[in-house]
């Protein structure tokens, strides 16, 4: 196994956590807040963050999913949110081998046009299904993301952390 | 160390499944295929509706905090705009019971005339009160969402209005909740009248025009006798909205040279932004009006099409 010098050995991923990660970034993708057009979408880190880290685990069919919940959550163009997640994802397994290799900082400036062209996919298909333009601050929404991104690998990560064996000093 | 403490353990070498750029293909394909249905055929209904029931339940635990939050604002508004509160509405109940001992004897003295004329009666619509719990987060339409739906009694179609006009129309009805597109949607439209010369049209949603959108009375001719502060109502040739609703004021008509028609910019009277309180009225029964047969076409001749 080759790995970048000064990695830190990770314990294996829990399945249920990813899981619930990711219904707790769909729960807050959710939040009623009405019609702010640049919140960041908290579902697309989490897809680009687990299909890099776990690309057998989390791929392209519950990206496909997510965005069909989404579509119906936001009463948008069913498949216009499951389009967009799958091209990410398949974004985020092509370059899960190169990603990994960068630190935390340069990753997020190498996942930033993913995003970007995650949601300029959403905004061509609006605009050509008949929607108007909301304006540019949906522009902001891809530079949140990326900003996420650190936050994300550092909390996402955390369980991971874990000593394989916990004493009375490392209770965690 | 044992060995289920690595993270990376090896990946499988024969059972790899499809390929990644194949499975792109197919879930594109089915994403384009499921968008193609919901907008030009409207076949996923029954999806859209199995998903949202799934959905509901996370979607009511988020509303809460969001409405504990508002609700906790509102707590700590002052007492002093409670109290204007009060002495504005209590003025305007005064002038609204004025009017409406008015319309009373103007409702009597009507049903009389039209007796004597021999007239139909005019229609009573039905109505339920509902309230708005927040805006949809799609920012590429203009639409809210209600706290009524299939249960409460809401067909799809319903009018909807607030105390000072017409709202919207229900345009999608799930069991407990129901989504209402706003007249400045751009893909919203409907008839009026105008109360002044009495002239048809059809107005059209226009989130773009001035700030937060507005309307646009469309295909009416450049010289038409319409001025900027005319009223418009429904004018019920629809079918579906009662006759006599207010929807918009007219703020600004452009006359140009090189068009057939006048530009005729309106603002609904409703409150498009922040509508709380609505009423959601039943659409008028298929049978109210009979309607005119549809004229036969006229053959096609031959040759004409190919």
């Amino acid at each position: 196994m080759i790995m970048p010098r000064g990695e830190p050995l990770l314990m294996p991923v829990n399945p249920v956590f990813i899981g619930l990660s990711l219904v707790v970034g769909l729960a807050i993708n959710l939040l009623p807040l009405g019609r702010v057009v640049w919140t960041p979408d908290l579902l697309m880190v989490l897809l680009v963050f687990w299909g890099v880290h776990q690309p057998l685990r989390i791929g392209m069919g519950v990206a496909f999913v997510l965005g069909l919940c989404m579509d119906v959550a936001q009463s948008a163009l069913l498949g216009q949110h499951a389009l967009a997640y799958t091209v990410l994802s398949f974004a985020a397994i092509a370059i899960h081998r190169r990603l990994l290799w960068y630190s935390v900082p340069s990753q997020a400036l190498q996942v930033l046009p993913l995003f970007a062209l995650a949601h300029a996919i959403e905004l061509l298909l609006r605009l050509v299904s008949g929607g108007i333009f909301p304006g540019w601050w949906i522009f902001l929404a891809p530079l949140l993301e990326a900003v996420l991104w650190p936050m994300a690998s550092w909390v996402l990560l955390a369980p991971q952390r874990r000593p394989p064996d916990s004493d009375q000093n490392r209770p965690l | 160390m044992p060995l289920g403490t690595l993270e990376r353990s090896a990946p499988p070498f024969f059972k790899q499944g499809p390929s990644a750029l194949s499975r792109l293909a197919v879930y594109s394909a089915l994403a384009v295929f499921l968008m193609v249905a919901d907008a030009r055929f409207q076949l996923t209904g029954p999806l859209r509706l199995a998903v949202a029931t799934v959905l509901y339940p996370i979607q009511w635990a988020m509303l809460k905090p969001v409405e504990l939050a508002s609700r906790g604002s509102g707590y700590f508004q002052s007492l002093q705009e409670a109290q204007q509160e009060l002495d504005a509405a209590r003025q305007r109940m005064t002038q609204m019971g004025q009017r409406a001992n008015q319309a009373e004897q103007l409702e009597l003295e009507n049903g009389r005339l039209r007796q004597l004329l021999a007239l139909r009666d005019r229609l009573q619509t039905p109505a339920q009160a509902a309230e708005v719990i927040y805006d949809t987060a799609d920012p590429f339409t203009r639409r809210v969402v209600i706290d009524r739906g299939q249960t409460g009694g809401v067909e799809p179609g319903s009018p909807v209005m607030d105390e000072a006009g017409v709202l919207g129309q229900v345009t999608r009805v799930f069991p407990l909740v129901s989504e209402v597109t706003l007249l400045v949607d751009r893909d919203q439209a409907i008839p009026v009248l105008n109360i002044r010369t009495g002239a048809r049209g059809v107005a059209y949603g226009d989130p773009v025009a001035g700030n937060g959108g507005g309307m646009e009375l469309r295909f009416m001719p450049a010289n038409a006798d319409v001025r900027a502060d005319d009223v418009l109502t429904t004018s019920g040739v629809d079918g579906l909205y009662p006759p006599g609703l207010p929807v918009a004021r007219v703020v600004r008509v452009e006359r140009r040279a090189d068009s057939a028609f006048a530009r005729v910019y309106c603002v609904p009277l409703a409150q498009v932004q922040g509508a709380r309180h609505v009423v959601v009225l039943k659409p008028l029964p298929e049978n109210a009006l009979p309607r005119p047969e549809p004229a036969h076409p006229a053959p096609a001749k031959r040759g004409a099409r190919k």
